[in-house]
């Protein structure tokens, strides 16, 4: 989907915009027409696409942009009752009674069978007239297209280029997965991720050991194999953040992988997002606090906003609490309360209430909290970003005001060390379900945890790597033999609707412009003065 | 799971595999008159505003119902395209009938996306959104038997209703905006 132009920018950056934009268009030639055509619903004038549905509702521009239902994989979808067939080239002009799979083209469960296949000229008519190579009318959903010879040229070479054969990392045998940890990640949650992560691939390839068949035989010489052993590769970072793109290239080019799955930031996930965009390389569900990305990204998915959730929960609260006074935040520099803090800053600016930010040095002593806390007055509302450490550093200061929000996703959740006289103030944000609600779910991936001998060392991102695990295995089922990235992405976001266990989350639910599974949270504050019992201020938010 | 893979996959391989762009069908359109009991549940409008679901479509007015979520790709476009021009063909009369559009995925659907969904297809006064919890939601979808079981399961349904204690049409399938205006007219002429 195109971003839609936002407001003037000034000068200085635009003329800076405009020669980068020459000198990346010198080196690359650019999208072509057809792909233009394609995933923008661009003509080569740079004009919106007109197109024409059945019974006259005109459609243009990004609306009318075949990625819009084919998908970005040109391999279909479909919604509701209406199955919505692939397009990319085989499956388009594939002589009728010769077989794809002879081909070496995987079989996707929305293609189209026993039709005549299309030649250039009939699948031109198609888009032009919405009829069939035999006459018959399309789908009311297919648009017909208003467009030239040469565009429409453009558009069938883009679309017999679409990729169908398995993306590198998807061998005849054995899938390759990355799984990526930046150097500051948790050393403790570090070693937990990658015991789940290690074990649940010993499983996987033992369950597919001991199947007693696991390859299918065609009538034909090619064989299908469902199942294939699973090969994980950890891309440890090291360094600074801006020397991790170049590192990534160099494991990928060394490790090609089908895709990444887990793994662990720490404050800063920016680089491996780009470059999983930049790749095109599916990098689900990342155990990180503060993602960087938006709905627009298309190949990172998470399963939450994580901090930045929590940052929008607290400024409803405090925006709903009325009163006066200020909102003073404190977190530690270069942990990943900065980007809640500058988060819910955002949220109340244009609301007249001052924010102070009061940043704590990095790994410096518990004791500056002392002179943090005397900023805050009795009608400010105070904001702590803060870990365990710190949250237990506040036995013996004065709670300065009634209006106090931790962060449950930094503080532990139910677990979080908190002083009794904070605990009969203090609100916590609360990004998951709560203890009672998810027990269930949560406690599967406990089991397996306890048979497989993992140790338990941090639940939360144990239980979401389990979950991640899990989800990447059903969703491959689903896709047979297509091993296309973007393919995969686009299963995911139909799949994760289905889904029952869904670990510490709610539910979970992924569209095109989805890119974070669970959307809301709640604001709980501790039942008792000891102990993990934690009561919900209200319902599920999804602020 | 796995065998019912292995089942499509060799369906499949022992077809021919000659393949077609779309299905190769006319628009097929049903309707049907129908009475539902609207659950008595709080909603909330595009503007921001709580209401309550009863008073929203008892506000005197024609109404007209549908389901949506604003990261449907495939058939909600198409839906609240043909509502858009509905509107456009009603010209000064679309303001005296009442459409209201209820998202099928209030977790995304905030407020200020249904607002910006609802410019997008250039909803005038008379056209309204709605999101709220997914309770709610749920219970509306179940009263009117929209309820797929999960969002990308919908289908197109449009639901009309002449006033407050009358029953409804119930059109499934793609309708044109021509057929829905005609619709539209039988409906408050109807005896």
């Amino acid at each position: 989907m195109p971003n839609e132009a936002r407001g003037a920018a000034p000068a200085v950056a635009l003329a800076l915009s405009l020669l980068m934009n020459c000198a990346l268009s010198a080196a690359s030639p650019g999208p072509s027409a057809g792909e233009r055509l394609y995933q923008r619903g661009q003509l080569p004038s740079g004009e919106p696409v007109q197109a024409l549905r059945q019974g006259g509702a005109t459609v243009r521009g990004a609306d009318a942009a075949c990625v819009n239902c084919h998908r970005r994989s040109g391999l279909g979808s479909s919604e509701g009752k209406i199955t919505i067939p692939p397009v990319a080239g085989p499956y388009l002009f594939t002589p009728r009674g010769k077989s794809l799979e002879r081909l070496g083209v995987p079989f996707v469960d929305t293609a189209r069978i026993n039709h005549e296949a299309y030649t250039e000229e009939s699948l031109a008519r198609a888009i032009r007239d919405g009829v069939d190579g035999k006459g018959r009318l399309l789908n009311s959903l297919m648009p017909r297209y208003a467009i030239d010879e040469a565009t429409m040229s453009s558009l069938i070479e883009y679309l017999k280029d679409l990729k169908t054969a398995p993306a590198p990392g998807a061998t005849s045998t054995v899938l390759h997965f990355a799984t990526i940890i930046t150097p500051d990640a948790d050393p403790v949650k570090r070693r937990g991720v990658l015991a789940v992560m290690n074990q649940y691939f010993v499983d996987k390839n033992n369950a597919a050991a001991r199947t007693k068949a696991p390859t299918l035989y065609s009538s034909h010489a090619t064989m299908f194999r469902v199942e294939r052993r699973w090969q994980l590769h950890v891309w440890e970072l090291t360094g600074a953040p801006r020397t991790w793109e170049t590192q990534l290239r160099a494991h990928l080019a060394a490790e090609p992988v089908f895709a990444v799955i887990s793994g662990l930031g720490g404050s800063d996930w920016g680089p491996v997002e780009r470059f999983c965009e930049e790749q095109g390389l599916p990098c689900l569900f990342p155990n990180v606090e503060a993602p960087v990305g938006d709905d627009a990204t298309f190949y990172t998915v998470y399963f939450s906003r994580g901090v930045l959730l929590e940052a929008q929960l607290i400024a409803r609260e405090v925006a709903g609490a009325g009163g006066g006074g200020r909102v003073v935040q404190v977190f530690r520099a270069g942990d990943v309360g900065e980007a809640a803090a500058r988060a819910l800053e955002a949220a109340r600016a244009g609301s007249g209430q001052q924010v102070v930010n009061h940043a704590l040095k990095a790994h410096g002593p518990p004791q500056e909290l002392a002179r943090a806390l005397r900023e805050a007055g009795a009608a400010d509302a105070l904001v702590l970003w803060l870990r365990p450490a710190d949250l237990g550093a506040l036995e013996h200061l004065k709670v300065p005001t009634p209006r106090v929000w931790i962060s449950g996703e930094m503080g532990g959740l139910e677990r979080a060390p908190l002083p009794p006289d904070w605990r009969t103030q203090a609100r916590m944000a609360y990004p998951v379900d709560l203890p009672g609600q998810r027990v269930v779910r949560v406690d599967y991936a406990l089991s397996w945890f306890r048979m497989r001998k993992v140790p338990l060392l941090a639940e939360p991102v144990q239980a979401d790597t389990y979950l991640a695990l899990g989800l990447m295995s059903e969703t491959l089922n689903h896709m047979a033999d297509a091993f296309v990235r973007d393919y995969l992405i686009e299963r995911i976001e139909m799949a994760l609707d289905h889904r029952v266990l869904t670990g510490y989350y709610p539910r979970l639910s992924l569209a095109p412009g989805q890119r974070f599974a669970s959307k809301g949270g709640y604001i709980v504050r501790f039942t008792d003065p000891q102990g993990s019992r934690v009561t919900p201020l209200g319902e599920w938010i999804t602020p | 799971m796995g065998r019912r893979i292995l089942g499509r996959l060799g369906a499949a391989l022992t077809c021919a595999t000659g393949v077609l762009l779309a299905v190769a069908t006319a628009a097929s359109v049903s309707r049907a008159t129908v009475n539902y009991q609207t659950p008595a549940v709080t909603l909330v409008r595009a503007d921001g505003q709580r209401v309550s679901l009863p008073h929203e479509l008892d506000d005197g007015r024609p109404v007209l119902l549908n389901f949506i979520f604003t990261t449907c790709s495939s058939i909600c476009p198409l839906t609240s395209r043909t509502l858009e021009e509905f509107q456009d063909k009603l010209g000064p009369e679309a303001a005296r009938v009442h459409l209201m559009s209820i998202s099928i995925d209030p977790e995304q659907d905030t407020p200020s996306r249904l607002a910006e969904y609802a410019r997008k297809f250039h909803a005038g006064p008379g056209w309204q959104y709605y999101t709220g919890t997914l309770a709610a939601s749920l219970a509306a979808q179940r009263a009117f038997d929209v309820y797929r079981g999960e969002k990308m399961s919908h289908t197109p349904v449009t639901l009309m209703r002449a006033a407050p204690g009358k029953p409804w049409l119930r059109i499934e399938g793609f309708v044109t905006p021509d057929e829905l205006v005609d619709d539209y007219r039988n409906l408050l002429t109807a005896p």
